[in-house]
């Protein structure tokens, strides 16, 4: 067998970040709009020289497609992939259940029930427009994760996989009719919800980057810092408690983490599924099942691959745009069955 | 010679008895019966004009009103605004929760919908449970034309039809006409606003049309229909005029505002021009007689400002 260090070695982390970033170039000089390599190389030189003050702004097409559009979408797009698939590693060591996931787990659909909620009764924070969808998707988000559990709990103590799937599933459809029902009674603002819940990541700004990002820094970094106790809790929870994990603090810290990203990413571009769910199954062939050296290659391996799945989403119709969950859906349950057929033949 | 005459006389008689007759059984059908065939090609024979209906798809019930048959309505699709006095009638559920009972229970001579709205099983069911269903399915203005004549025949309205589509007829004529446009200048139709993913009408729809009946090539003719565009797109084919159907809820900045103010955006021609038009009243969407006003705000504001110079 393999000798694996505890953490990613410092080649290993080079590798995968250079395949993220070799992605984020690959996606960032490809698009609907044809746009020269040296023409985007132009680009990023001048808007970094104005950014340091040394020159004018860039202007003409190339800089407002370039930078303005698709640069903030991309990287939306990579922190979101991100999100999601960090997410997705952190439910499935935690509840020690291969098929966890924000959308498996219902807690997507519990996270657009709020957005939906914000946006059909109107709720919002004076001077932050958009933090009435994502506070209320946050709070949805982590509410739907207890109660999921705590039925879950209520059902069976060791919390098989089965039955928190089966919850999840049941959760789920019942946020979903939830929403159905906001959409009716909310007629004219009918539109805008619709188009919602379809999810898009088009039209991202740097501003949404950011908050992504922030959220990114602040949910992840919690998960990060529990890799020790994840796989502690993938053995088992009683052998978490033994060897002197608080379980209680630790999966309260998760849960939090998990519905924060998912809240914040769903509020953003919509519900995008699958991302969570394959993204660590992929990653874990190559990093070994230690949390510690999963969740940094997860995240990075989630960034890569929503950004191809978008690459692919704006690319194959041109000039017409196929929404990104259905990429990554087709992708991802390809995938997913091939890995799980693979698994289930050789254990 | 005398019988030859005798033969001519008689036979004259029977011929014009024979005419006479004609014409008799001819009136009385056309008095009994209105014989339609419908925009799926289907034929429905009505005993006497229609006078209770439900109209499911909005245009419907703007043609009932246009021919002056609105008092006819016993029941119109949820989302049926316009005239205002539509909300008086009681509303039906339409799309794909179409509520059979709910229709059943109006007791509608005839049910007038669009296939655009519903599909052809939902039609087949209904007609099991015993309703006349009617199809008006315009995709283009001369369809519009076809539905509101086939709508006149069914209400007895003949002629209040004929005048409604003569009507849109020397009003589409006089635009085209006066639009000098040579089809240089491209217009984007947004449908959808940024946050939602573009949407844009590409062609064979009645925004297109109307770019092309004044003047405008639609920037997006390539795209079949509706669908959902790269943005970067819109960048590239830089528009001349940008209308957007957005509505506006009072809140935060209007469609326009919000279109002038995407990063990147402030180099389209559309832009910086400030030739960006809100049409919130469905005039360019619906396949009614008010196709006429979305066409003429159009024109206006393509055009408005050269005319009063």
């Amino acid at each position: 067998m393999k000798r694996r260090t505890d953490r990613l070695s410092v080649p290993e982390l080079a590798g995968f970040s250079a395949v993220t970033l070799a992605v984020l170039c690959l996606c960032v000089c490809m698009g609907s709009v044809k746009v020269p390599l040296g023409a985007t190389l132009a680009v990023f030189r001048d808007e970094i020289g104005a950014l340091l003050g040394l020159a004018e702004r860039p202007a003409g097409l190339e800089a407002s497609i370039i930078w303005s559009v698709r640069l903030p979408r991309v990287l939306c797009v990579a922190v979101t992939g991100a999100s999601l698939a960090l997410a997705g590693a952190a439910m499935q060591g935690l509840l020690k259940n291969p098929l966890a996931d924000g959308s498996t787990l219902g807690v997507s659909s519990g996270a657009a029930l709020g957005a939906v909620c914000a946006i059909a009764f109107g709720i919002t924070f004076p001077g932050l427009p958009f933090a009435g969808t994502m506070v209320t998707a946050v709070i949805f988000a982590f509410l739907s994760l207890l109660v999921i559990l705590s039925l879950a709990y209520g059902l069976d103590d060791s919390l098989s996989a089965n039955t928190v799937i089966l919850i999840g599933v049941i959760f789920s459809m019942f946020a979903s009719s939830l929403t159905s029902i906001i959409v009716t009674f909310a007629a004219d603002r009918i539109r805008h919800i619709t188009f919602w819940t379809m999810g898009s990541l088009s039209g991202s700004n740097y501003r949404n980057a950011l908050v992504l990002a922030i959220s990114f820094a602040v949910f992840g970094g919690m998960i990060f810092a529990s890799g020790r106790e994840l796989n502690a809790f993938a053995v088992g929870e009683e052998n978490a408690r033994n060897i002197g994990v608080n379980v209680r603090r630790v999966r309260l810290l998760i849960l939090v983490a998990a519905s924060g990203l998912i809240g914040v990413c769903v509020s953003v571009g919509g519900c995008i599924g699958f991302v969570g769910l394959v993204t660590p199954h992929i990653v874990r062939m190559v990093s070994g099942p230690n949390h510690r050296r999963l969740l940094p290659a997860c995240a990075l391996g989630g960034a890569s691959f929503l950004m191809l799945a978008d690459l692919a989403a704006r690319m194959i119709l041109n000039p017409v745009e196929l929404p990104i969950g259905v990429v990554t859906s087709l992708v991802g349950a390809v995938v997913f069955v091939v890995i799980f057929y693979r698994s289930r033949k050789r254990g | 010679m005398k019988n030859q005459k005798l033969m001519t006389a008689l036979a004259a008689v029977v011929l014009a008895c024979a005419v006479t007759a004609c014409r008799g059984t001819s009136q009385t059908q056309q008095d009994a019966a209105i014989t339609v065939t419908d925009m799926l090609g289907r034929e429905i024979t009505l005993e006497e004009p229609a006078d209770r209906v439900v109209a499911l798809t909005p245009s419907d019930c703007e043609i009932l009103y246009a021919i002056g048959a609105g008092d006819t309505l016993v029941g119109r699709g949820q989302y049926c605004d316009y005239p205002a006095e539509v909300s008086e009638v009681p509303a039906v559920q339409s799309g794909s929760e179409t509520n059979i009972e709910e229709i059943l229970a109006l007791d509608p001579q005839i049910l007038i919908m669009s296939t655009m709205s519903q599909t052809e099983e939902q039609a087949a069911q209904l007609e099991e449970a015993g309703i006349q269903v009617v199809i008006s399915d315009a995709q283009d203005i001369d369809g519009v034309y076809t539905a509101i004549e086939m709508i006149g025949k069914l209400m007895g309205k003949d002629q209040e039809a004929a005048a409604v589509v003569n009507d849109m007829k020397t009003t589409f004529a006089r635009i085209e006409a006066d639009a000098s446009g040579d089809g240089s200048e491209t217009i984007y139709f947004e449908v959808s606003p940024l946050e939602y993913g573009l949407w844009t009408a590409g062609s064979h729809t009645f925004m297109d049309e109307a770019a092309q009946m004044i003047g405008l090539t639609n920037c997006f003719a390539d795209v079949e229909g509706w669908g959902e565009i790269s943005e970067e797109q819109v960048l590239e084919r830089d528009p001349d005029y940008i209308m957007t159907i957005t509505m506006y809820y009072g809140e935060g900045p209007t469609p326009e505002e919000e279109i002038a103010g995407r990063p990147g955006w402030e180099n389209v021609t559309a832009v910086k021009n400030g030739a960006i038009l809100n049409l919130t009243d469905d005039e360019l969407s619906r396949p009614a007689p008010r196709l006429t006003e979305g066409v003429k705000k159009l024109y206006d504001f393509v055009y408005g400002e050269n005319a009063e110079e």
